[in-house]
């Protein structure tokens, strides 16, 4: 177990040491789908790293040094280089790592997964206004959006005729997109997905794979971390511990 | 440098609008990129073009008035779009830079390096703002509107680039040597100028030091756009008038 269980570092923890030779580290929250998309890659790459998890609400001082927008996930190697944004520090471990390459080598396929990436950009804002319960005003036209976006993907999946976004094995892309599409049934948006059935197919094909299972979090968890993180509880980050 | 006249540029072309053709297959050893003139996004791609040396093609298109073939190039009619012989399409920009340097040889202009290679994405989120707030500097400023609060927004990211100049100690946002960075960050920078917002680079030496230096690169040498020219296009463009995207193109 690579520490993803371990307590949540909050103001007043002193700082880390430097990542030992070997290993490399990631700041990280249980809950956070950013950080989630990290871990993904760091697992199914079979990359050796440890993990720290930062309480959100309760940011250690030190943390800004990792990153200054306070953050996660921020990447951090053992010649203290630190990486953030969640999709810059995937593409960095997918280049820096050996071993199962998740981004095509085919500079075409590789944009192909870009592109595909970009038409799902809306969904991550629009999940986060369902999950911090701020659309009550305009429920029907917030899902209606949602809707909207997830046709887009199944629009690809219908044209690619394969299970998964990069084609018939999982890669980057699906695991990028992921993380969002695993919070729908904590939100009670799993019936979005009942007019695009191709992403439905590819929801129960990620649950299968390997590394997505490993890291999946139940429903009810979900929502007891997000009712105590909606109250600003400094506890939410360590919720079920 | 002598620079090229517009009507020798490669892209020197009308602009294609509804009711005309669409164009054929990209010939083999040959990129298209559709594009407009003075499009800041499009001129990324064209700068890369440039760089790397690729053979191409350019059919700009009337963004007024948009051709109805172009919607099977782009989903939403936008620009740059690359179409190679392969009959594939890449867009978004920075999408269609990068692909450009991974499958063309010669010169890498993103370093070969993970982390360097990362650390240049890391400043890209960085000047995220600058293109919003450039162009809403601009309509306010040619709609005769204030835009004290948006100049002070600008030079506030202004300062954080500065800021990475400083830190790194270096002329370029990637090193020593123009990359990748560089060329994405250009296009805003080379219409401060013409969209009256020159001073906002005035707290910011280690900027303008950079500006000085690409303006000695020869890729954006061959693509810097005439001023003259910049300003007709825009007083047709802010006049809502289709032909500006012609504007300076001898007939």
């Amino acid at each position: 177990m690579s520490g993803g269980s371990a307590r949540s570092l909050g103001k007043g923890s002193p700082p880390p040491g430097p990542v030992p030779e070997g290993v490399i580290r990631v700041y990280s929250m249980r809950f956070c789908p950013f950080a989630e998309r990290t871990r993904l890659v760091l697992n199914a790459k079979g990359i050796r790293h440890e993990v720290i998890n930062i309480n959100l609400k309760n940011k250690p001082e030190w943390f800004f040094e990792k990153n200054p927008l306070g953050l996660v996930p921020v990447l951090e190697n053992s010649q203290g280089q630190l990486i953030y944004e969640s999709t810059i520090t995937c593409e960095y471990l997918d280049e820096a790592y050996p071993g199962k390459k998740l981004l095509p080598d085919d500079p075409y396929e590789k944009a192909r997964q870009k592109m595909i990436f970009e038409l799902s950009s809306q969904i991550p804002t629009l999940l986060i206004c369902f999950l911090r319960g701020q659309n009550k005003d305009d429920y029907s036209g917030q899902k209606e959006q949602l809707h909207k976006e997830f046709s887009k993907l199944e629009e690809v999946l219908t044209n690619k005729k394969t299970t998964f976004f990069g084609g018939k094995n999982i890669s980057m892309v699906d695991y990028l997109i992921w993380p969002w599409f695993e919070r729908l049934e904590a939100v009670e948006l799993i019936d979005c997905v009942d007019h695009t059935p191709k992403l439905k197919l590819w929801m129960e094909a990620m649950r299968k794979d390997p590394t997505v299972s490993a890291l999946i979090t139940d429903a009810k968890t979900l929502r007891g971390f997000t009712d105590l993180y909606l109250q600003n509880s400094p506890d939410a980050c360590d919720y079920g511990l | 440098m002598r620079r090229r006249l517009e009507s020798m540029a490669e892209d020197a072309t009308r602009a294609l609008g509804k009711g005309s053709l669409p164009p054929g297959p990209v010939p083999e050893g040959l990129i298209r990129i559709y594009s407009m003139r003075f499009c800041p996004y499009s001129h990324r791609t064209r700068l890369i073009l440039q760089a790397k040396g690729i053979r191409h093609e350019v059919i700009n298109i009337n963004l007024k008035n948009k051709p109805e073939w172009y919607y099977t190039k782009h989903p939403f009619g936008q620009i740059p779009v690359l179409e190679n012989s392969k009959h594939q399409l890449i867009y978004e920009s920075v999408i269609a830079c990068e692909y450009l340097d991974d499958a063309y040889p010669g010169r890498k202009l993103y370093p070969f390096d993970p982390y360097e290679r990362a650390r240049q994405k890391m400043l890209l989120e960085l000047f995220y703002k600058v293109p919003h707030l450039t162009k809403e500097c601009l309509v306010a400023f040619r709609c005769g509107r204030e835009c004290t609060d948006l100049k002070l927004a600008l030079r506030q990211e202004f300062c954080n680039l500065e800021e990475i100049l400083g830190y790194q100690n270096t002329v370029f946002f990637g090193g020593d040597c123009i990359s990748m960075i560089d060329y994405l960050f250009w296009p805003w920078f080379e219409r401060l100028d013409v969209y009256g917002i020159a001073d906002c680079v005035s707290h910011t030496p280690a900027l303008r030091l950079w500006i000085a230096a690409m303006k000695q690169d020869p890729a954006v040498c061959a693509l810097l756009i005439d001023k003259n020219i910049f300003l007709g296009f825009l007083n047709l463009y802010f006049q809502n008038n289709p032909d500006a995207f012609d504007y300076g193109l001898s007939c």
